[in-house]
């Protein structure tokens, strides 16, 4: 097992720029999200990983060792990686324990060690009494923990897993992330796991990279990367939030949307134009005004529907800015009735400057 | 990537190489030769001769005027079948379907020969037997086999299959939902198939009618068999004819160039044609499609699909039957005169008969283990875009499906009977030929093979420590062995029956199994011709079966001969 880092990596066909100086620092034992959009870069950074594709700039280094770089690179055979495939790529013609053994025997281990090594996996992946199946028989999940079996049973410094789950239905799909979880938690390989699902993320992964348009656009904890996100980006593309764009009228204070806001998250310059990111969830909705008038803003119901365990508001600002809003389900507002909107000072983050999305 | 990787450069530029010589150097020489008169000046003389004397403008006009009424029939017979056999209650029509398809198993210019024995004008057992229902006298006839429609006919009785397949399978993907709507707004079940069903298959017929054109432009059997003794020629026989002593190599170049432009054009349209055949086979999830009642006209209907049929299946196989087991070819066998006088007559005492079917069955061997092999590598390069150049390889190993048998017999012709290799006379100028004409086919088959093999699998293997190579052996290797199996026996069974080529490349030491029959024509062995077709058919017959039976589907590796 082995710390994994990218330096500076980036690949481009031609023109086309797929990924752009990613740097990442994944510590022995960690479990690190690339999550982003399709057409992101995840999964060309994690087939950079992998070996599969040569950088055209940067470095891969593991353990110490370098083994991508422009100049040379260690085939996907030599880097003692395993991988899990979107498509699980089991081979049809062997069965269960042929597929699984496939490494074992590619190592030349004693047939002895092989045969002990294949019971342990397939007991800790539930599967024994699968062994001699087809994977043409089984389920969607049953063939994808053998996928997990074969690419852990090798032992590998690196796990590499590409939208493993995106294949399942959504219970199964629930199950295989804790499942997933569970086994890294057994083995502690340094992972590296690609999905464009946040909530598949959050579950899983010590640490996420949120990634678009080539470059990682903010490295966290889940939390962090939840709490604090830093572009409007990232704020969209974890958990529904609103944008609202103005001018900074002091050191925190924003005024917008026929308001002024107080915003938390960095100095601002007075006069500068500022994007804040609000959850819908955070946001208080009410029929008067409240008696501490500060961080709230005034605006009439455009729109609401009802979804069970909440009420989805579109409301319209005095400046016409349109804001979803998620209330509890019994707070039920008509239509064209004005509201009040208490945003609260701690939840209002202003994003980086130049990111006015 | 490094390592093993590397090892595979020099098997591109192997392979890169071998294309070019197999492909250019016989191109190139056709072309050149074109250009130059008997001493070897350059000149434009030969064109001059082709398009000013008749005798070649002539054969151009004749080739046309059959291209173009073989498309016509075939589309206007295979349309309707197709749509009788895929889309209505049509009793046996499966039988129907699959008669059509055993068709194939027939070269045309052994059709060509069974009708000879059906409708010459005093022989013909249709003549006879209409002399016998009319009393007319000896010297009349029904039918006259030599005849420009007569051949029309028979061309298209050996091209409609191909039209038919087209159509049926193309009626097979149409989604029964886009039926089921017009039905749901009120169109009735006649009334959906002339706006709905007719128009969707438009494309495919389209297409289907330039397969039959083209295949009708480089036919070369059919018509030496029918047009010659006629008197008149196509483009092909012409060609064939120049290699007949004097051989006039730079006129046959020249007159070879206009059917390599023409079947290039022709290729390009139908490319297009099909290419927009995506709505009709758009994908999803859809119903089965509803069946039209036929209600009395259901008889009918099979009765006519019978009698379609009897025209390249139930009649020629009569006849071939009736010349092998019969003393004299012209009189219906009977118990009586039933006899293996023929069997014994080319197995035993014609010379030429084990010969040919010993380099035939080694041409066949070799061609299809090299054609495979060299297939496999080409299919996996691209499919895999192994290499830098690829793109390179897939246009050089389809190359050669633009070029009809016999313009390449006359390229090879130019290109090995000068030094550096003097090939001429061997049997490996009927190899390279072959492997050349066959290649395309076998690509494309072992391209689609590859295609079905999701590239995760051989990555699944490579990142648990196996290498390239290794992977694909283990993995690879089984998935595609079926594949590869099928390819070998479609190659095989193509090699069995190709005229057009070695006509021009063979000698009288590298005789194979086509040319054999091809030869007795002149010396009118009926008897002989009739068993060498059968036994030829018999072959074809078990190694296609053999080949399906692997799962390599469809008649693809037929659609050349």
């Amino acid at each position: 097992m082995a710390t994994v880092e990218l330096k500076g990596l980036g690949k481009r066909y031609g023109e086309a720029v797929a990924v752009q100086d990613v740097s990442l620092h994944i510590a022995h034992g960690q479990l690190v999200c690339l999550l982003g959009p399709s057409g992101c870069g995840k999964t060309t950074t994690l087939r950079l990983i992998a070996g599969f594709i040569e950088p055209s700039a940067g470095e891969i280094v593991v353990g110490g060792r370098v083994i991508s770089s422009p100049s040379r690179t260690v085939p996907p055979e030599g880097r003692n990686m395993s991988m899990i495939f979107q498509s699980y790529a089991l081979w049809p013609h062997m069965t269960v324990a042929e597929n699984v053994a496939y490494g074992l025997r590619i190592r030349k281990l004693p047939a002895a060690t092989i045969a002990e090594k294949l019971k342990a996996i397939l007991s800790t992946t539930r599967l024994e009494a699968l062994a001699e199946r087809y994977p043409g028989e089984l389920s969607g999940g049953q063939q994808q923990r053998v996928s997990l079996a074969r690419a852990l049973v090798v032992e590998p410094e690196t796990l590499l897993l590409d939208e493993p789950l995106s294949n399942l239905d959504a219970n199964l799909r629930e199950e295989m992330r804790f499942e997933i979880r569970r086994l890294h938690d057994r083995y502690r390989y340094t992972t590296v796991y690609v999905t464009h699902d946040q909530s598949e993320a959050m579950t899983t992964a010590d640490l996420i990279a949120v990634m678009n348009l080539g470059r990682i656009e903010q490295l966290g904890s889940p939390e962090e990367i939840y709490d604090a996100p830093r572009s409007a980006f990232v704020a969209r593309f974890i958990g529904g939030s609103n944008i609202l764009t103005g001018a900074a009228v002091d050191a925190s204070h924003v005024a917008l949307g026929g308001g002024t806001l107080a915003t938390t998250g960095r100095v601002l310059a007075k006069g500068e134009r500022v994007s804040v990111s609000v959850r819908q969830h955070e946001i208080e909705i009410m029929t008067a005004p409240p008696a501490d008038a500060s961080n709230v803003l005034h605006a009439l119901v455009g729109r609401q529907v009802f979804l069970g365990s909440a009420r989805d508001y579109t409301v319209m600002l005095d400046d016409k800015t349109e804001l979803r809003v998620t209330a509890p389900p019994d707070r039920n507002i008509a239509p064209g009735r004005e509201v009040w909107l208490h945003l609260p000072a701690g939840r209002c983050r202003a994003l980086a400057q130049g990111d006015n999305a | 990537m490094r390592g093993t990787l590397d090892l595979s450069r020099p098997v591109l530029f192997a392979t890169v190489a071998l294309l070019t010589v197999l492909i250019l150097l016989p191109m190139g020489w056709l072309l050149v030769s074109s250009l130059l008169d008997k001493q070897g000046e350059l000149t434009f003389g030969n064109f001059v001769t082709l398009f000013t004397d008749s005798s070649f403008l002539e054969p151009l006009e004749t080739t046309l005027i059959i291209s173009v009424s073989v498309a016509a029939i075939c589309c206007a017979v295979a349309a309707p079948m197709g749509w009788l056999v895929a889309r209505t209650d049509m009793p046996m029509r499966r039988t129907v379907r699959t008669l059509m398809m055993a068709t194939l198993v027939t070269p045309p210019f052994v059709g060509a020969i069974a009708w000879e024995m059906l409708a010459a004008p005093n022989s013909g057992l249709l003549n006879q037997l209409w002399r016998l229902l009319t009393g007319a006298g000896a010297d009349q006839s029904l039918f006259d086999i030599y005849t420009l429609p007569s051949l029309i006919f028979v061309i298209a009785c050996y091209t409609l299959p191909y039209v038919f397949i087209l159509v049926a399978n193309s009626l097979d993907r149409m989604p029964g939902e886009l039926e089921d709507a017009s039905s749901m707004l009120g169109g009735s079940a006649w009334q959906t198939a002339r706006r709905i069903t007719v128009p969707l298959a438009l494309p495919v017929l389209l297409a289907g009618a330039l397969v039959a054109f083209l295949q009708a432009l480089n036919l070369f059997g059919s018509p030496a068999i029918l047009a010659i003794p006629a008197g008149f020629h196509t483009l092909t026989t012409k060609i064939w004819s120049l290699f007949q002593f004097p051989p006039k190599a730079e006129l046959a170049a020249a007159a070879s160039l206009p059917l390599l432009l023409l079947t290039i054009l022709l290729l390009r349209a139908q490319s297009m044609v099909l290419g927009r055949r995506s709505y009709a086979v758009l994908g999803g999830k859809y119903g089965e499609p509803r069946l039209v009642r036929l209600g009395v006209l259901r008889m009918p209907a099979l009765l006519l699909c019978l009698f379609v049929l009897a025209m390249p299946f139930f009649l020629p196989y009569l006849a071939l039957f009736n010349s092998a087991f019969s003393r004299v070819a012209s009189r219906i066998v009977s118990a009586e005169t039933i006899t293996l006088h023929n069997f014994r007559f080319t197995f035993v005492e014609l010379s030429s008969t084990l010969p040919a079917l010993w380099n035939t069955f080694l041409l066949a061997t070799l061609t299809a283990t090299i054609g495979a092999l060299l297939a496999l590598v080409i299919a996996y390069i691209v499919a895999r875009k192994a290499m830098v150049g690829h793109r390179v390889l897939a246009f050089l190993a389809t190359a050669p499906l633009a070029i009809p048998g016999i313009v390449l017999g006359v390229g090879l012709f130019i290109a090995y009977t000068r030094p550096p290799l003097q090939l001429y006379g061997t049997l490996w100028i009927l190899l390279i030929a072959f492997v050349t004409i066959e290649l395309p086919a076998a690509y494309q088959q072992l391209g689609s093979a590859f295609h079905a093999v999701h590239p995760e699998l051989e990555e699944a293997g490579r990142m648990l420590g196996a290498s390239r190579l290794r992977t694909l052996a283990d993995i690879t290797a089984p998935l595609l062995r079926t594949a590869v199996a099928a390819t070998w026996c479609f190659v095989f069974v193509a090699v069995l029956r190709e005229l057009s080529a070695a006509v021009i490349l063979f000698t009288s030491e590298t005789k194979v199994l086509s040319v054999l029959i091809f030869d007795l024509k002149e010396s009118g062995d009926v008897g002989a011709i009739a068993v060498l077709s059968l036994v030829m058919i018999a072959i074809t017959t078990v190694v296609v079966a053999l080949a399906n039976w692997l799962g390599g589907g469809g008649g693809r590796g037929l659609v050349r001969s």
